[in-house]
């Protein structure tokens, strides 16, 4: 990175003492909350109060005084390259220079930084941000933090994230991004850092706290603004950790890899000021309002600070603005927190509250809106009820309909005359079944979705029930009949509780990390296991031909794991698996239970140190014993050799006996593994440790 | 080419300042005073008379208004920026006028019947071009940057008529002319300042740190003391970030309570404020600042609308005098200054 500073330096920008403050803007994110509005336009173009949400993220980025900022943008790409272009942020005068780059390749955050780090784009400390950010955070002084932190000792922090501080319960906090952040309170060092949905339980590794110094905060009341400051070599540890495909793959990476790379995080709180990500409808809701009561001062609806011809509207008490050429019937009421787009027709005995609408809308007689988001060109007619639902661009809302909570109406969609949509409705011009091309493009496809979809029978009529007798569009979000992943599916739009994951434990961030990717959960992760199960079997092979020492095979595995993202656990399970079934590949499955254990016997001496390095809790033993136990079940005739592997790990001081009598004793579930239990070899060996455990104890 | 080279370099400078008005905010947050936001305006002003492309003075006046709207509509509550523009259109109109050879004068006291008859016909008349309108404009403007210069001490300089010793004078919140004003009182004459702390941005703190800097007896009062302190007080002395057209004032949050109870204790309340802040606006928009403080009642936030007025309107009657650089005027005689000021048919731009 040393070349192109210095070019740059070289090439005009000596004026600056400072190099130019830089910014990445993903304009992207990597997911599907927002299907099947975001099938139509990309996520950061959505209006929110009527501008659309990237212009929030530049006026943040063009207010803390950054002069150059890169749009990176993937789904939609041209889309936001017109409005940009079209946009004050591309007028020559504009203190902020936008370059967008655009690739069909970005996949997820890491593609987007590996190529700021093939193009160079950054010379220096840059800021990172989505392009879904409201933010009137100002970040000079967190700046002037990071910069200082990097003089001080030579480039070891490379983050600064930037927390808001916001208390449970607050407002702007999202439950899917709620995290546990361990800290030093001195020098604000980010020691371990956590998801915390649907966690039960949470670990924080011992070698946190003794790191040298006195003092540890543990916070659970921060929101992350998703803002981050970041060093050129945020870049590069993407390029060279070619897994890290999201922010919390990164922040995680580097915790671990501390002691090993030396790179640190810090991280700054904000007491005042907003920051907030539109990471779901929920929380668009919540950005809107606190919006419109002007939480998020100066960007507020009346500073038009996107600067669009016409957008200019009055502000008045109980924050309700106006745009030209509203027209409001007789008998309405805007009662508070009302914003009405330019040219729109309001018709008589309305009460609207907490409402935006857009532009050129025409809404009918004694219609009652509440938290509604009503974008432009929509049409309503008489009699219509919405609570707390979204309604985009072109909508028809036939006479007598009511919205209750939660619903969505994609673009184009006509609704009614006289139904009632069911909380939680989303309806859109685009099949559920179609999962066009177009779209794999775009998003890795989602296993769960697709099975789901070709169970339903292909159906392309409107269905009345579901629309209106008038209506277009289907439903995506159906009654509880059906699937779970459709409920999954809607909720995720509106960001409530996600489908908890039984197994979620501390190692669920190998699922929360696909969320942000666009993949499901389920699948990959299967993959993964298999392909790492096969690396570990080719390694294995590879040390027991070439003789390489177990210390290397224990750092080959270690590379793997995480490589494949695999908990520590797993690859305990792994191995076993691995090594117990090591002679059938060798020798092939019909080998005797003679030969098979003359085969294992010294592989399992060889390979002791291994297995001592993985297995060391007693809890490690119980779950090495288990899926020995799962090993042998699948392979009856073998059993005999069971003990024979016991013995000698017992011998080898790989188990002890205590984890051998627990796991013994433990109750089993199935008739099979009672069977084991009850084999003739077996009850000998127990019975054997048993006594030698008794012995022992008479010899003290 | 070196003419376009100019229009761009200006709308540049345009956009900047344009940017500069909507972060810097208003009221409370904002770092710099009016009177250097008045300043900036009007040489902003004066380099688009220069630079920009104009035939006659309707042209640009157009250009002018224009801009002006634009500025205004970045920051609604800095009215400053919107009377420079006024100021500067009136006085392209007297400039006008003069090289015509009629005496602006004529023009502005039309009768009723006049007015009535005459229609929009004024607009036409400025179609006329003079080759020396340029260089005379910009030199009233001139004039104009001169008298803004001097606001600050002009009022300062009327301090001994109204500060006598001894006397204990209250003020609420920061204003840079009420500082110079006391400042100036205080070479000469010995008094003592109470200073309403003026919450939650606590502007007086810094007042007060300036005014004992400079050897004033100063004492920091919270506002709820207001009154209960009132009546030591001989006189009230605040600035305003705005006089309105009926002589009322659009003044920090507070001032309003400061006035209630100058007016029940009969006490003086004088207001300093420079011409530049006279705007022919009569009613008033409520602005609202943030208020992160409020984070801390988060869950009853998303049940509750929590306002944060930034100003209070302050009525006509509650005002005693009005300094301002060209002397001290009653609250009912500022329609009459208004008039002077801008010309009736720029009170909307």
């Amino acid at each position: 990175f040393c070349v192109p500073r210095s070019i740059a330096v070289g090439g005009g920008n000596a004026r600056h003492e400072q190099p130019l403050l830089q910014a990445v803007l993903v304009a992207d994110s990597f997911n599907r909350r927002f299907f099947p509005i975001t099938k139509d336009q990309p996520r950061a173009l959505l209006p929110l109060a009527n501008v659309s949400m990237i212009d929030y993220t530049l006026e943040f980025l063009t207010s803390t005084g950054v002069q150059e900022t890169f749009v990176f943008c993937c789904w939609m790409a041209s889309k936001i390259k017109e409005h940009l272009r079209k946009s004050k942020w591309c007028r020559p005068t504009s203190p902020n220079v936008v370059h967008v780059i655009t690739s069909d390749l970005y996949r997820s955050l890491g593609d987007v930084l590996r190529d700021v780090d093939a193009k160079a784009l950054v010379r220096s400390d840059f800021l990172l941000v989505y392009g879904d950010v409201v933010s009137n955070i100002d970040i000079s002084q967190a700046l002037q933090e990071h910069k200082q932190r990097r003089n001080m000792d030579k480039n070891v922090s490379v983050m600064t994230m930037i927390f808001k501080e916001s208390p449970p319960g607050h407002k702007t906090r999202c439950e899917d991004d709620d995290i546990i952040i361990a800290m030093d309170g001195k020098s604000k060092r980010i020691l371990h850092y956590q998801r915390a949905q649907a966690l039960k339980r949470l670990h924080f590794p011992m070698n946190i706290f003794h790191s040298g110094s006195d003092e540890f905060e543990i916070r659970f009341d921060l929101l992350d603004c998703h803002i981050s400051i970041c060093s050129p070599q945020v870049a590069e540890l993407f390029t060279d950790n070619f897994d890290y495909q999201t922010k919390n793959d990164f922040v995680r990476g580097l915790l671990v890899n501390e002691e090993i790379l030396g790179n640190q995080i810090h991280m700054h709180v904000t007491k005042d000021g907003y920051g907030a990500r539109v990471s779901n409808l929920l929380m668009y809701d919540t950005v809107s309002s606190d919006t419109i009561r002007r939480w998020v001062y100066p960007i507020t609806p009346e500073a038009n600070f996107a600067d669009q011809e016409g957008q200019s509207c009055t502000h008045s008490r109980h924050n309700v603005y106006r745009e030209t050429g509203v027209s409001l019937g007789h008998g309405s009421q805007m009662e508070e927190n009302v914003l009405i787009g330019r040219n729109t027709m309001i018709g008589a005995n309305c009460t609207i509250s907490n409402t935006v609408i857009g532009a050129n809308c025409v809404i009918g007689d004694n219609v009652t809106l509440d938290r509604a988001y009503i974008w432009n060109r929509v049409h309503i007619a008489d009699d219509v009820k919405v609570k707390q639902s979204v309604i985009c661009d072109n909508v028809e809302v036939k006479h007598g309909v009511v919205l209750n909570e939660q619903c969505v109406l994609a673009y184009n969609v006509v609704v009614g005359p006289d139904i009632t949509l069911p909380e939680g409705t989303v309806l859109s011009m685009h099949h559920p079944d179609e999962e066009d091309d177009e779209d794999d493009d775009e998003f890795l496809s989602d296993d769960n979705d697709v099975g789901y979809r070709k169970d339903k029978t292909k159906q392309k009529v409107f269905n009345p029930a579901e629309v209106g007798s008038e209506g277009k569009g289907y439903r995506w979000k159906t009654s509880s009949l059906e699937d779970t992943e459709e409920d999954e599916l809607a909720e995720c739009i509106w960001g409530l509780v996600l489908n908890a994951d039984p197994e979620s434990d501390s190692e669920s961030e190998v699922s929360e990390g696909s969320h942000d990717l666009g993949s499901h959960p389920a699948s990959p992760e299967l993959d993964d296991v298999k392909v790492f199960q096969n690396e570990v079997h080719g390694t294995l092979q590879r040390g027991l031909d070439e003789n390489i020492s177990c210390d290397n095979l224990v750092l080959e595995i270690n590379s793997l794991k995480y490589a494949y993202n695999i908990s520590l656990k797993e690859v305990m399970q792994i191995l076993i698996r691995v090594v117990l079934e090591f002679p059938f590949h060798q020798q092939g499955a019909q080998i005797s239970t003679a030969q098979y254990s003359s085969h294992l016997l010294p592989l399992l001496k060889k390979w002791a140190p291994v297995f001592k390095n993985y297995v060391k809790r007693p809890q490690d033993q119980l779950d090495c014993l288990a899926s020995m136990e799962e090993v042998f079940l699948e392979r009856e005739t073998h059993w005999a050799a069971l003990v024979k592997v016991l013995m000698s790990m017992y011998q080898l001081e790989i188990l002890e006996e205590e984890g051998i009598m627990h796991w013994f004793n433990q109750g089993s579930t199935t008739d099979k593994s009672q069977q084991l239990r009850r084999n003739q070899g077996l009850l000998k060996f127990i019975q054997w440790l048993q006594e030698a455990e008794e012995s022992s104890e008479g010899d003290e | 080419m070196p003419g376009a080279d100019k229009e761009t370099d200006l709308s540049e400078r345009i956009e900047s300042f344009l940017s500069e008005l909507k972060r810097c905010g208003s009221g409370a947050g904002s770092l710099r005073g009016s009177a250097e936001t008045a300043r900036e305006t009007t040489a902003l002003l004066r380099r688009i008379t220069a630079q920009a492309r104009w035939g006659n003075a309707g042209d640009l006046m157009e250009i002018i208004r224009k801009e002006g709207r634009r500025m205004t509509a970045a920051q609604p509550s800095e009215t400053t920026v919107g009377n420079m523009v006024r100021r500067v259109l009136k006085i392209i109109r007297e400039e006008y006028a003069r090289s015509r050879g009629s005496t602006e004068e004529a023009d502005q006291q039309e009768s009723l019947h006049k007015l009535l008859t005459s229609g929009g016909s004024s607009e036409d008349n400025f179609r006329q071009h003079f080759a020396h309108l340029k260089a005379n404009v910009i030199e009233a403007i001139n004039e104009l940057l001169t008298e803004l210069e001097g606001t600050t001490d002009n009022i300062s300089m009327q301090a001994l008529e109204h500060i006598h010793s001894n006397e204990v004078i209250m003020t609420i919140g920061r204003s840079r002319t009420v500082e110079a004003f006391l400042k100036d009182a205080a070479r000469k004459r010995k008094f003592h300042v109470m200073v309403a702390e003026c919450a939650p941005f606590c502007q007086g703190h810094e007042m007060a740190t300036s005014l004992s800097k400079e050897d004033i007896e100063t004492t920091v009062i919270p506002d709820a003391a207001i009154f209960a302190v009132m009546s030591r007080v001989n006189k009230v002395i605040i600035g305003t970030q705005t006089v309105l057209a009926n002589g009322g004032l659009r003044a920090v949050n507070g001032t309003h309570t400061l006035a209630l109870a100058a007016k029940h204790h009969s006490t003086p309340l004088i207001v300093c404020a420079p011409m530049f802040k006279l705007s022919p606006q009569v009613s008033d928009t409520p602005v609202q600042s943030h208020l992160h403080d409020l984070v801390k009642l988060t869950s009853i936030l998303s049940k509750v609308n929590a306002h944060g007025p930034v100003f209070d309107y302050v009525p006509p009657e509650l005002i005693t005098l009005f300094i301002s650089n060209i002397g001290g005027n009653a609250p009912s005689y500022i329609y009459r200054l208004m008039s002077e000021l801008y010309h009736p048919e720029d009170h909307e731009l």
